[in-house]
């Protein structure tokens, strides 16, 4: 199928109506000076904004990590989670001594194989929990960064209903275009890149705030190094 | 349309000897009483009214109909009214709003507008900007209810002058009534190409002032007043909107004086 | 490639525009119509009003997103190019379409190469517009929303009334009845939480199992050939991973050059639509799933849609209306959106962005009656983030109306179309009295004295209001006498 013309209608009507504009003489374009914070007040700022969008946020040290997430699944009757594929999370959660089933991320989501369309469904049906590291946080917003990998995939931040995510507390800074300066984004982005900045919402019902409408139910943030 | 938040900035004269009158074309034939008002008032302010004869009206109707010719036409009859470098003092934000802020396109290349447009003043904002007015209240307590045009808020900024006039009044309580900011769904000929619209905007605008609990409401503007007041007489109800410029006019003035006014103005109605 | 559809959906949204005057009576007599929308529009406009506490903030950020967005318009076909560029190097491939035909033809095809039988569409305004459901449907493509607005809208058999919150002429009483209506096993609540948990419990297995997923598009990234979503869901990100091909379709206006100029627009984005700060998921897509990722598509597609944005394009007034990033803040502040709701204006995109699109997208004819319906009262130009001049933009599609056309169409589709010559007739008697102070003088005198004559029915205006009263003496006589009297005065 071929959309050659409309492709060329369009930019030869776009192109006749802009023939003559001299791009070197454009306004300049003024943004706001936020005040600068401290990272003290960066970091009160992150945990405020998740805690507003019902996002559960706990500071803690690494080595409290999988002791943490245990007491968390067990507080919600939970005895599975799933981890990616040699991550920290998975290290962490394998190495410690508890009744939780550590399930890995190792299927391929789309197969065709009796075998894989299995993982599909455990996924969306059995899957009460996830856990996932991070690369970023942004204190202006609340929001989190998730660039999903080969072996923490998309879905894993997205289907099971209790989402853990790893937020080391130095990534943090002040707003999403630093972020986007300090870690370069402009040279190459990931086929995903994420800011997720609380448990899924809607408020499409009479403006009636409800959580856990497709994503995650819950957002359990754990901060390390804060 | 500029927004508020440009801050409407500009650089207010100092007060003048003398400035031209706008009368707007509503308040001509149907409120003129207003016009004599705010011009007595400004003259007691120390301040030459000059009135020339030959204005008619600012063109918006025709303007916000989309026929740009014929309001092209009139405007320009307006412009050539006003020779003089000095303030065009304009007892209406719509047609204030009409003059200052879309003339420029409308009359775009035409000599003078700039300065036309430049020396347009709405009644409240000279007052309290050029003529940096104190008022000194003589009359009885009572509450009140301020609405203002849209185009004079959103095009003028003049919401603020009329507060700030209104709240110099020791004895006015000014009272906000709900939905204040919402339009009393005048808009010119859209009350008659789509009444039906119109209608509801009308009924909630005045409900909205009745539940105010006022003796009166104030406005610089007769599109909306000449809305709001033809639904509130319609509903059989008392309260009705007189213009900022009677009713400071009124407040400001002594009962003794007032009497005698009223006697001449007995004998300007003999004399004609 | 043919189209298997008779009649072209052009005339669908076009039929229900020029039944503009019947809906609006229709459903300003909607009590619970008008107090579902009345408390949607007062909610709407508190949010965005505290997520904005400083104004110095809110004005330079609103002059700098209306800049970036005439730059990215200024530069579009550049842009669209390079975007293009960018997607194909990335591994999405590229599609263009000038009607909505042609992008549900587009569409229709891709999916129907992959034997491709559900489909789950998170929300997109611009497949309403072409009315890809329909089409879909006509093919035997189930194609199901996922967005929960879109989905109880859909339940209902009815389009979305708000380019945001799609069902919110609905209460939740109506929403509780139409799950029972509609979803098996369903026990009747109007408890919020339990009603989402049931969309949620509906629409999870949808996700699972479907072949395609449609989504739209909030920015499209030049620079580096990336497809933006906001969403608070998480249907957007269910149906850009989950099904193996992924379809965007968007605006041939949606296009960035940089990536700087994402933040600020999506923070006057969302705070002016909802008054978040941020959306839940900020989604961001360059490419299909790569060798050894686990999940995502291996197909993803963007349609890049014209559908009129061109005709708007190339008039340089016109063209602001292409600034628009589609948050809703002018609706939500529109007087008149919050008294006839969505469905009245009867077009894809209501409100006031909805009276200066729509014209371009369904030809003045079928619309005149939309840029009328303001009382310019600017409350949306107020709040507008990219500083479109709405206002003045319906006072231009006025003109463009009913203007004497001598055939061809220079500036739109339909234009003069609004042109009633009695109309022009009046305007022009007007115009002549009102340049002429004697004539004007001389009509005033007369109708003056002969105000008792004038009626006291004048159709729509006497149904709510009294008749306005002439007065006794105009202005320019009192002042007359006034200044005769002081003359005399000034005299003895």
């Amino acid at each position: 199928m071929s959309s050659n013309s409309a492709r060329s209608n369009i930019l030869n009507k776009l192109k006749e109506q802009v023939s003559g504009a001299d791009y070197t003489k454009l306004p300049n374009e003024v943004g706001y000076q936020y005040p600068t914070l401290s990272h003290q007040q960066h970091v009160a700022k992150f945990v405020g904004h998740l805690e507003t969008n019902h996002a559960q946020v706990i500071k803690l040290k690494d080595s409290d990590i999988a002791r943490v997430v245990v007491e968390q699944l067990k507080q919600r009757n939970i005895s599975t989670i799933m981890t990616g594929k040699d991550t920290e999370a998975s290290k962490l959660l394998t190495e410690i001594e508890s009744d939780i089933a550590i399930e890995v991320y190792d299927f391929d989501l789309a197969a065709d194989e009796p075998e894989h369309k299995e993982n599909k469904e455990r996924l969306f049906n059995d899957t009460p929990a996830g856990i996932t590291s991070s690369c970023g946080a942004i204190a202006a917003t609340g929001s989190i960064v998730l660039w999903p990998t080969i072996n923490e995939p998309r879905s894993l931040s997205l289907v099971p209903p209790v989402h853990f995510v790893i937020v080391d507390a130095d990534t943090m800074v002040q707003d999403f275009a630093s972020l986007m300066k300090a870690q370069q984004w402009h040279d190459k982005l990931p086929t995903n890149a994420l800011l997720i900045s609380g448990p899924s919402k809607t408020a499409d019902i009479q403006q009636t705030l409800a959580y856990g409408a497709h994503g995650p139910k819950e957002l359990i943030v754990l901060l390390v190094n804060a | 349309m500029t927004t508020l938040n440009t801050q409407h900035l500009r650089n207010y004269p100092t007060k003048p000897e003398k400035v031209y009158f706008y009368g707007t074309c509503l308040a001509d034939s149907l409120f003129p009483d207003s016009g004599m008002d705010a011009i007595e008032f400004l003259e007691k302010q120390g301040v030459e009214v000059l009135y020339p004869q030959g204005q008619t009206c600012c063109g918006q109707p025709a303007y916000n109909s989309g026929f740009e010719d014929e309001a092209k036409a009139v405007a320009l009859a307006q412009v050539a009214q006003f020779p003089l470098d000095i303030p065009i003092v304009i007892i209406s934000g719509s047609c204030g709003g009409m003059m200052r802020h879309h003339y420029p396109d409308l009359l775009k290349g035409e000599p003078g507008i700039e300065n036309f447009c430049e020396r347009i003043f709405e009644f409240t904002e000279f007052l309290v900007n050029v003529l940096k007015i104190k008022l000194d209240d003589k009359g009885q307590p009572e509450k009140i209810a301020l609405h203002t045009s849209c185009a004079a808020r959103r095009e003028m900024g003049v919401h603020i002058t009329g507060q700030a006039l209104i709240k110099q009044l020791d004895n006015v309580e000014l009272v906000t009534h709900k939905y204040e900011s919402e339009c009393c769904g005048f808009g010119g000929t859209f009350s008659i190409k789509h009444g039906d619209i119109s209608g509801e905007m009308v009924k909630d605008k005045s409900k909205n002032l009745l539940d105010a609990d006022v003796v009166r409401y104030i406005s610089a503007d007769w599109g909306c007043m000449l809305n709001i007041n033809g639904a509130l007489e319609y509903q059989k109800k008392s309260l009705r909107g007189e213009h900022i410029a009677s009713y400071l006019l009124k407040r400001t003035q002594d009962i003794e004086a007032s009497i005698k006014e009223n006697k001449q103005s007995a004998l300007f109605k003999e004399a004609k | 490639m043919t189209s298997h559809i008779n009649e072209p959906n052009e005339s669908k949204y076009a039929k229900s525009a020029r039944a503009f005057r019947g809906n609006v009576t229709r459903d300003l007599a909607n009590d619970e119509l008008r107090s579902n929308f009345r408390g949607a529009m007062d909610y709407l406009v508190d949010k965005r009003k505290n997520s904005f506490p400083s104004a110095d903030e809110l004005e330079t950020l609103r002059e700098q997103c209306k800049l970036i967005k005439q730059r990215c318009l200024l530069k579009l076909p550049h842009l669209l190019e390079q975007l293009e560029t960018n997607l194909e190097a990335n591994g999405i491939k590229v599609h263009w379409a000038e009607t909505i035909t042609e992008a549900n033809e587009i569409i229709a095809q891709l999916i129907t190469d992959k034997n491709g039988k559900t489909v789950v569409k998170g929300k997109s305004m611009v497949s309403e517009e072409t009315a890809l459901n329909d089409h879909l449907e006509a093919q035997n493509i189930e194609c199901l929303e996922s967005d929960m607005g879109e989905y109880i809208v859909q339940l209902a058999g009815q389009h979305p009334s708000h380019i945001i919150m799609p069902a919110i002429h609905q209460n939740k009483k109506q929403v509780a009845d139409l799950f029972a209506d509609n979803i098996d096993g369903f026990e009747h609540t109007t408890d919020v939480d339990a009603l989402i948990g049931e969309g949620r419990r509906v629409l999870r297995e949808k996700f699972c199992h479907a072949d395609v997923g449609i989504t739209g598009v909030n920015f499209a990234v030049a620079e580096t050939g990336t497809l933006c979503l906001v969403e608070n869901e998480g249907n957007g990100r269910m149906c850009t991973t989950v099904p193996n091909l992924h379809i965007a379709i968007t605006g041939i206006e949606k296009v960035v050059e940089f990536l700087d100029d994402v933040p600020p627009l999506l923070s006057l984005l969302t705070r002016s639509a909802t008054g978040q700060i941020i959306s839940t998921y900020f989604n961001m897509i360059s490419s299909p799933r790569k060798n050894g990722e686990k999940d995502g598509p291996e197909e993803v597609h963007l349609v890049l849609l014209d559908n009129g944005r061109s005709q708007a394009f190339a008039d340089e007034e016109l063209r602001q209306t292409l600034q628009c990033i589609r948050c809703g803040a002018c609706m939500n502040h529109c007087p008149v959106y919050t008294r006839i709701g969505g469905h009245a204006y009867g077009t894809v995109y209501p409100g006031p962005i909805g009276k200066i699109v729509s014209p371009h997208m369904l030809g003045l004819e079928a619309t005149n009656n939309l840029p009328t319906a303001s009382s310019m009262c600017g409350a949306c130009g107020e709040v507008c983030p990219v500083k479109i001049p709405i206002p003045k933009l319906l006072q231009r599609l006025r003109v463009e109306s009913v203007k004497a056309t001598t055939g061809k169409p220079e500036v739109m589709k339909g234009e003069g179309s609004g042109r009633k010559t009695i109309e022009a007739i009046i305007w022009k008697g007007w115009s002549l009295l009102h340049k002429h102070s004697i004539l004007y003088n001389t009509s005033m005198w007369f109708a003056t004295r002969l105000r008792k004559l004038m009626p006291n029915n004048i159709g729509v205006w006497t149904s709510v209001r009294t008749a306005p009263k002439l007065a006794p003496q105009t202005l320019h006589e009192k002042i007359k006498a006034r200044q005769k009297l002081n003359t005399k005065k000034g005299d003895s």
